[in-house]
């Protein structure tokens, strides 16, 4: 962002959201802006554009998207405080102001409806999906809500009388959307009732209306043009995203239009069982209004996806699927449905195929999720043996409830900094203890590490009044503000303190240089538990205190240090940009700047080895740890606790196991002892990973009851997507009927083997399954196929070692012998040994329980 | 009667390596020698080399791709099956060798 020196009261500012300044940060902006009399004017640079703003309306017609250039010029009488508080909005809020959509990828793939259900020739009607999910209920169709048939002949009465009406029916409708913010469950959908009510209360609507009824128009007609006029330019915007504005505040004037009429132009509907309702669009005020118990999905003929109803839809879990054609007219009322969400269509229950798919996707969706909470559930452990303990960075509860859906052992860093910023007064008391209390409840006894507010730098509030300085990276930060903010610091370290009667709780002090500083936090603390102890509240006595280390001075007092603190957290972003004395929000500098920097491992090896000569802990949670590519140096350093983002832990956890510990510290070694950064980077790249075993027993399906081959490779399919083999089942199925498509890959004797190269599986594997019943299979001596046996092959450019596995086991099984013993085995553990002892490779023994689900 | 014979399928993975093998079975029990070449997704294994060809009175191909060195086997009696064949009628395909 650049200033414009000349000008006092007007800025330029790049959009930084990458979905646009629409509706929801809009209403951000305007909430500002209409904090001051000065009139705002917003010019979108590129396209020319201008908007007032003041209105959600006049932005978003602006158009303005990721990275435009825009300007905004305030004048008026309190044009400087207006520009001052603007400006601040856009340079430390408006980058963080949108609620990301949690999965607004969509897609439709064209081909995506399952093959049993193909082959039975079963008509799914296709739709774009929103979120995922899988839906079963009865059709109740949802007639359309027309804005201009209701009040055509409404007679317009005395001018004042009418403006007396609109302003009732805006304040009306503002009550309305307020008590309904009120019980709002989520943040998004928070979020999307808070933009329309900022849309209710739109300037430029309110203009728009005034005037039409300063033209002589009822308030009712005003209303329907004042929509159609909104709609209409909203419409032809270029942006996808705002064109679906334009439902939005047709959604608004209808219910202006209900109060001025004191009708219900928006049809309800009461839905009493499991229903699907099918509509041409739906509002969030006609979505929330619906009963949730009985609404089980949603087929909107509309293709708005980020239509502010499809986007709560989404946000409240309900399966939904928009842009269906013709829906009211295909599906009728009534008729018992299911929609597949996640696949993209609707399909009514006909056959008996379509309740044996769905029957079959609903233990195939348990058994994954019961996999993956007991992989979640297990300690991270390197291939031999040793335990990581992989914990979470976090700064909020939700984050928290993500970080342990995911397993993680621990909060390895809880920024409290994120609840001070962002807003003109600092937290009290009572609301950090609600989310530190919070935190330590959902944590269940495991440990989160609080770490004291870090403000300065790059992070400013305004109730600090810290100073300007040149190099706030080298100023006034973290501890080195406490002394002159005590009050803050006791309140904060009071709320800490209460919340630690409630979990397992510990106190990080950030910036720490000298020895004489953790004494003073360390009396702070003293402080803080004397006066709870004298008002007898209850808190852990003997509360474990540890210091960040970031600032390099620390590494060489480390004897001395030890003797102060219970634990340490490398903080590598600030750590590595003071050693590299390189600014790490400068991109030149990039180069400088790497973690895999020898002279960095070197440093990092010698601080862990001193803080373990103490047997003192010491964990990282910088984005080092976030890294895959550093797990094996990281292991090779030895630290007690790795620390990373909520949503990462998972993957490191599966990643862990892929090393051995021992190798890891050679790796580390060698790593120490390279020339550059670029050989420490080879080094890495080229370590070996301990492979994933080919076969494992959740692989091994025996009791098979399929009744086709269609039904067959979708249950083997299955098995890869329950232990976390493949994550795109379409892909893995596809590729092995394209090779079917060839010629059948029934062997004769009773055996098939279908097989497939492909991207859509994570490491090379083996399932064997057996039929209850044979099945066709299109074999060359037209028998039917009792005994499967599937070969997937990775797409990758290493050279594989697992095809000779692969080429042997296609030998054996022109064997007669072998084609017996495994016609004949008992359970998926002979099964498993008796390939692996065949053809000669290791089976996975790292877990007690082996289960697939362990592998990426 | 000593015969050579390459196996290659579309995916290299499977058809290639049980076609050799059973080439390699049913012409034992014919009596036969063979060596079988595949071109599998491991590249060319158990290569013929210009000696096995020379010495061998006919070369089975058992393939539905194109195969590499196919000129190694000019001037030598070639028969060319789809790679099914090998799987399916095996016998048929020594028993027609024959005359």
């Amino acid at each position: 962002m650049t200033l414009r020196p000349n000008s006092a009261l007007q800025f330029v500012f790049i959009c930084p959201l990458s979905s646009g300044l629409h509706a929801r940060p809009a209403s951000h902006f305007a909430e500002v802006a209409n904090q001051f009399a000065a009139e705002c004017t917003l010019t979108n640079l590129r396209n020319g554009l201008v908007g007032n703003g003041k209105s959600v309306l006049g932005i978003i017609a602006a158009d303005i998207r990721h990275s435009d250039q825009c300007s905004l010029f305030l004048s008026g009488p309190d044009a400087e405080a207006a520009h001052t508080a603007l400006r601040r909005f856009v340079e430390d809020t408006l980058a963080t102001c949108d609620v990301p959509l949690a999965d607004t990828s969509v897609s439709s793939r064209s081909n995506s409806i399952p093959r049993s259900l193909q082959a039975a020739n079963v008509s799914c009607i296709s739709g774009i999906p929103v979120g995922h999910g899988i839906a079963q209920g009865k059709v109740v169709v949802l007639r359309t809500m027309a804005l201009s048939s209701t009040v055509n002949s409404a007679v317009a009465g005395d001018r004042e009388q009418e403006l007396e009406r609109i302003k009732e029916a805006v304040s009306a409708v503002r009550r309305r959307i307020g008590e309904r913010l009120k019980y709002a469950t989520t943040p998004i959908g928070a979020a999307v009732l808070q933009a329309d009510l900022a849309m209710a209360s739109d300037v430029l609507l309110l203009e728009k209306l005034t005037e039409q009824v300063l033209g002589g128009k009822s308030a009712a007609q005003a209303v329907i043009e004042t929509g159609e006029f909104f709609t209409d330019l909203l419409g032809h915007s270029e942006n996808d995203h705002i064109r679906q504005r334009s439902i939005d505040i047709e959604e608004i004037c209808t219910q202006l239009l209900e109060e001025v009429c004191g009708a219900s132009p928006a049809p309800t509907v009461e839905l009493r069982e499991p229903s699907v309702l099918v509509a041409e669009t739906i509002g969030p005020q006609q979505l929330l209004e619906l009963n949730r118990r009985c609404l089980q999905g949603l087929v909107l003929e509309h293709s708005g996806v980020t239509s502010h109803g499809a986007i709560l839809a989404r946000s409240l879990g309900i399966p939904t699927l928009a842009g269906v054609r013709n829906a009211r007219l295909v599906l009728t009322a009534g008729r018992e449905v299911v929609v597949d969400a996640t696949r993209g269509f609707v399909v009514p229950i006909v056959a008996p195929v379509v309740q044996r798919f769905y029957h079959r996707e609903r233990k195939t969706l348990e058994r994954r999720k019961n996999a993956r909470y007991r992989s979640a559930e297990q300690s991270a452990r390197t291939a031999d043996g040793k335990t990581v303990e992989i914990a979470a960075n976090a700064s909020s509860g939700e984050e928290l409830g993500l970080a342990f859906a995911n397993g993680a052992d621990g909060v390895g860093l809880f920024r409290t900094e994120m609840i001070f910023l962002g807003r003109e007064k600092a937290p009290s008391e009572e609301e950090q203890f609600a989310i530190y209390s919070e935190a330590a409840r959902l944590a269940a006894g495991k440990p989160v590490i609080f770490r004291t507010f870090d403000i300065g730098g790059d992070k400013k509030v305004p109730y600090l009044a810290l100073p300007h300085e040149e190099n706030p990276f080298l100023g006034c930060r973290g501890a080195r503000v406490y002394a002159d903010h005590r009050d803050l610091l006791q309140s904060q370290l009071r709320a800490i303190l209460r919340a630690s009667a409630e979990g397992t709780v510990q106190i990080m002090a950030p910036m720490i240089t000298s020895v004489e500083e953790i004494v003073q936090f360390k009396a702070a603390i003293a402080l803080a538990k004397q006066h709870l102890a004298q008002n007898g509240v209850q808190f852990q006595s003997d509360i474990k205190t540890g210091i960040m280390v970031e600032v390099p001075s620390v590494a060489f007092i480390l004897d001395q240090l030890c003797a102060e603190v219970d634990f340490f957290s490398i903080g590598t972003n600030d750590l590595s940009q003071y050693f590299f004395a390189a600014d790490r929000g400068n991109s030149k500098l990039a180069a400088l700047f790497s973690v895999r920097h020898p002279g960095f491992l070197q440093f990092l090896s010698q601080i862990v080895r001193k803080i373990h000569k103490h047997q003192r802990w010491v964990g990282m949670c910088g984005e080092m740890a976030a890294d895959r590519r550093n797990l094996p140096l990281l292991i090779g350093l030895g630290l007690d606790e790795i620390s990373v983002p909520a949503s990462e832990v998972n993957h490191i956890k599966q990643a862990v196991s892929q090393f051995q510990s021992a190798a890891c510290i050679r790796l580390l070694d060698r790593a120490v002892a390279c020339g550059t950064t670029i050989d420490v980077d080879n080094l890495v790249a080229t370590q070996q990973l301990e492979p994933e075993p080919l076969i494992s027993e959740d692989l091994v399906l025996l009791e098979s009851t399929s009744q086709s081959k269609e039904e067959v490779i979708q249950e083997m399919v299955d098995a890869f997507y329950i232990s976390n083999r493949t994550q795109d089942r379409q892909l893995l199925e596809e590729a092995l009927w394209a090779r079917e498509a060839m010629y059948s890959t029934g062997l004769g004797y009773g055996f098939a083997t279908p097989h497939c190269k492909t991207g859509a599986i994570s490491a090379d594997s083996i399932s064997v399954l057996r039929l209850k019943d044979p099945v066709h299979w299109g074999s060359v001596d037209g028998e039917q196929v009792k005994m499967v046996v599937l070969l997937a092959l990775r797409d990758s450019e290493v050279a594989n070692t697992h095809m000779q596995v692969f080429s042997s086991l296609a030998r054996k099984l022109i064997n007669e012998d072998f084609r017996q013993h495994l016609l004949g085995v008992r359970n998926a553990n002979e099964v498993t040994t008796y390939l692996s002892e065949q053809l000669g490779f290791p089976l996975g023994v790292t877990n007690e329980a082996p289960t697939a689900a362990n592998s990426t | 009667m000593k015969i050579v014979a390459v196996t290659a399928c579309p995916t290299g993975i499977a058809h290639t390596y049980m076609a050799a093998a059973r080439l390699e079975k049913i012409a034992k029990n014919f009596g036969h020698e063979i060596k079988v070449e595949t071109q599998g997704a491991m590249g060319i294994e158990n290569k013929l080399t210009a000696c096995d060809i020379r010495q061998a009175q006919i070369a089975i191909f058992a393939i539905d791709i194109e195969i590499e060195g196919r000129e190694r086997f000019n001037g030598v009696k070639v028969m060319q099956v789809p790679l099914q064949e090998a799987l399916k009628n095996p016998e048929d395909i020594f028993h027609k060798i024959q005359h």
